[in-house]
């Protein structure tokens, strides 16, 4: 159980910069997922807080302790990695017992850790096998029991699912938060995973080319990405760029109008912005509903295409339809999603969440 | 369908002959020697022959083992620590100092034997003592040892040792609890390769022995020099050959093929 605290930390390799000025307070016993797309600095800064790479500046902090260039050895963590890196020649209670092993524990304190690790992730009775005798979800839970055996201050994880395959991927998510939550240790979780981010963490930290874009609950992530990178990491696929028209009533009751591709767009709730001003606009298609011909007055915004494909994707159907010249894209679910397959030609789509970003958030690229 | 069928049975018979005539070209040479080496006087049958092997011949096989175990410790003590160094650092100029380091492996013998004749005799005195001989043998056979341990440290993910050193173990401890185990395969290789080579040189120790020290492959190469080819130096000849085909049969049996080809890691 610690805090960490980094402030301002700077990698650097040769000219390309890994990680840019991150700034980040985790509280004890909290979970905060580092979220972004392969390349964005998220492992290299989470290698940075095990201490398996050095920054090029700023500095880390357990508690009250400096720890930016201590060794890992000596900083008492828990790194799980994306294989589970389990000693192919240690049985599994050896793999467990090797962290209190090379601290000099007694020989019968460790058999008892063991046994204690081994029932906390369900797997008494196998110490005796070699890891290549278990499945591979099995070994990444031996990698967590190993990891927590130490009692180590922090729970580093650098993508512990992405190697197996999606129905263990999450059954195991919700063990590693479980573990987690019974032990109180702070965790810190790299992936590129949404839905693994929604589903685990307290904050999630979004990053993007070693910077950080937003942190934020679940709900402030999705329900207000403040740049359009979040908005689009998120699933926010239907952009597009216009300008404010006119803007109704101030403050929370703020309706605001943009011209955006020929469509005029309604939005609610927004009042930071000025009459001229150029903005992003979002629209995410699980937010677009399907109207039948008698619907449509309660929705802001209500538009007419033409449908020019249906992806038909188990759970989900994809509704591609053309307004206008545009292609905009309507996720649907339901049974509605069954009827739309025989359907042809015109459709309306009503729609009220609009997000509105501001072009100047933009960083350039 | 007839015509295929005779077309196929051709195809397996070429087949056969094929491999019957790689076998006799490999195992002939030595077939001849174990018969000439049961050969006595008048074209007899004669098992007495390897009596040497017992007598004064165990002197020169104990020189020889003793020679490549000496060798081998040196070799496997350097080789060790410069693997690492070579894998998992980054320095400047480690190709080239690679291709150095495995140099002895595209010189001929004579090459070496002279270069060590130049600096070991004459420059530093070290070959009136075994010493010299031994550090001639790991310079010629330091790349065997080398390469499989580099190639089986290349084959080793860091990620290993990272969750050693998270867990909490030392840069020593990590190399002897995990990395030391898990490049098993090519170290016995290494040894195996280095063992073979050590054990059957003449060449080098032909140039570098110390006085009084002649090691078996040296006292063949001596006998055949002076006599002849006499059957009872095939007997000599025939023993080694065994020891060393015992050491790859050992090291089979002991390692097993699963071990040499490293699928151990998985």
């Amino acid at each position: 159980m610690s805090r960490v605290y980094l402030s301002s930390i700077t990698k650097h390799y040769g000219a390309t910069i890994a990680v840019h000025e991150f700034n980040l307070d985790v509280n004890d016993g909290e979970f905060v997922t580092l979220l972004g797309p392969s390349g964005c600095g998220k492992t290299t800064t989470l290698r940075m807080i095990a201490g398996l790479i050095e920054p090029t500046s700023g500095h880390i902090y357990f508690d009250e302790q400096e720890v930016t260039y201590l060794p890992p050895p000596a900083r008492n963590i828990g790194f799980v990695f994306q294989t589970p890196a389990l000693f192919p020649h240690l049985s599994v209670a050896d793999n467990i017992g090797f962290g209190l092993s090379v601290k000099g524990q007694k020989k019968e304190m460790i058999q008892g850790r063991i046994d204690e690790m081994l029932a906390l992730v369900d797997l008494s009775g196998y110490g005796n096998r070699l890891p290549a005798q278990l499945s591979g979800g099995q070994q990444q839970r031996v990698s967590l029991a190993r990891v927590l055996a130490t009692d180590p201050r922090v729970l580093l994880f650098d993508e512990p699912l992405s190697a197996l395959d999606k129905n263990l991927r999450d059954t195991l998510k919700y063990s590693i938060l479980d573990l987690q939550r019974k032990t109180h240790k702070t965790a810190i979780y790299v992936t590129h995973d949404q839905s693994e981010a929604f589903a685990i963490s307290d904050r999630i930290v979004v990053m993007n080319a070693g910077r950080i874009e937003q942190i934020g609950t679940q709900t402030d992530i999705y329900l207000h990405p403040q740049t359009p990178f979040v908005a689009e990491f998120i699933g926010a696929n239907n952009s597009f760029v216009g300008k404010v028209t006119h803007i109704e009533n101030m403050g929370e009751a703020a309706r605001v109008a943009v011209a955006a591709d020929g469509f005029t767009l309604y939005s609610n709730g927004y009042a930071r912005f000025k009459e001229g001003e150029e903005v992003l606009v979002y629209i995410r298609p699980e937010n677009i509903i399907v109207l039948n011909d008698s619907e449509g007055s309660s929705y802001d915004n209500v538009v007419e295409g033409v449908i020019n494909r249906l992806i038909f994707e188990g759970a989900m159907a994809q509704l591609r339809v053309d307004v206008g010249g545009r292609e905009i894209r309507a996720d649907v679910s339901g049974g509605q999603r069954l009827t739309l397959i025989q359907r042809q030609g015109k459709v309306r789509l009503g729609f009220n969440d609009v997000t509105l970003i501001p072009v100047s958030k933009d960083v350039p690229l | 369908m007839n015509r295929r069928l005779n077309s196929r049975r051709l195809g397996d018979i070429l087949s056969h002959a094929y491999i019957w005539f790689c076998l006799i070209l490999f195992v002939t040479p030595f077939a001849a020697l174990l018969s000439y080496s049961f050969t006595g006087s008048q074209g007899s049958y004669a098992v007495q022959n390897f009596q040497y092997v017992f007598g004064s011949f165990g002197n020169n096989l104990w020189w020889s083992f003793k020679i490549s175990g000496l060798t081998l410790l040196l070799d496997l003590l350097i080789a060790l620590p410069a693997s690492y160094a070579l894998v998992r650092y980054p320095f400047p100029g480690k190709q080239v100092l690679f291709s150095a380091l495995t140099l002895p492996l595209y010189v001929p013998g004579a090459v070496i034997g002279i270069a060590l004749v130049l600096t070991y005799n004459f420059t530093y005195h070290l070959t009136s003592s075994i010493w010299g001989l031994v550090m001639a043998m790991t310079v010629g056979t330091f790349p065997l040892m080398l390469t499989p341990i580099v190639v089986a440290l290349k084959d080793l993910p860091v990620a290993f040792e990272e969750a050693a050193q998270c867990l909490g173990a030392t840069k020593w401890q990590t190399y002897w609890r995990v990395v030391f185990p898990l490049i098993g395969p090519g170290i016995s290789a290494g040894l195996l390769l280095s063992f073979i080579i050590v054990f059957n040189e003449y060449l080098v120790t032909l140039f570098v022995h110390p006085p009084g020290v002649t090691t078996a492959p040296l006292r063949v190469f001596n006998l055949v020099r002076t006599a002849g080819l006499l059957p009872t130096t095939a007997a000599l000849a025939v023993t080694m050959q065994l020891i060393s085909f015992v050491a790859v049969l050992a090291f089979f049996r002991i390692f097993g093929t699963r071990y040499l080809k490293g699928t151990y890691l998985i």
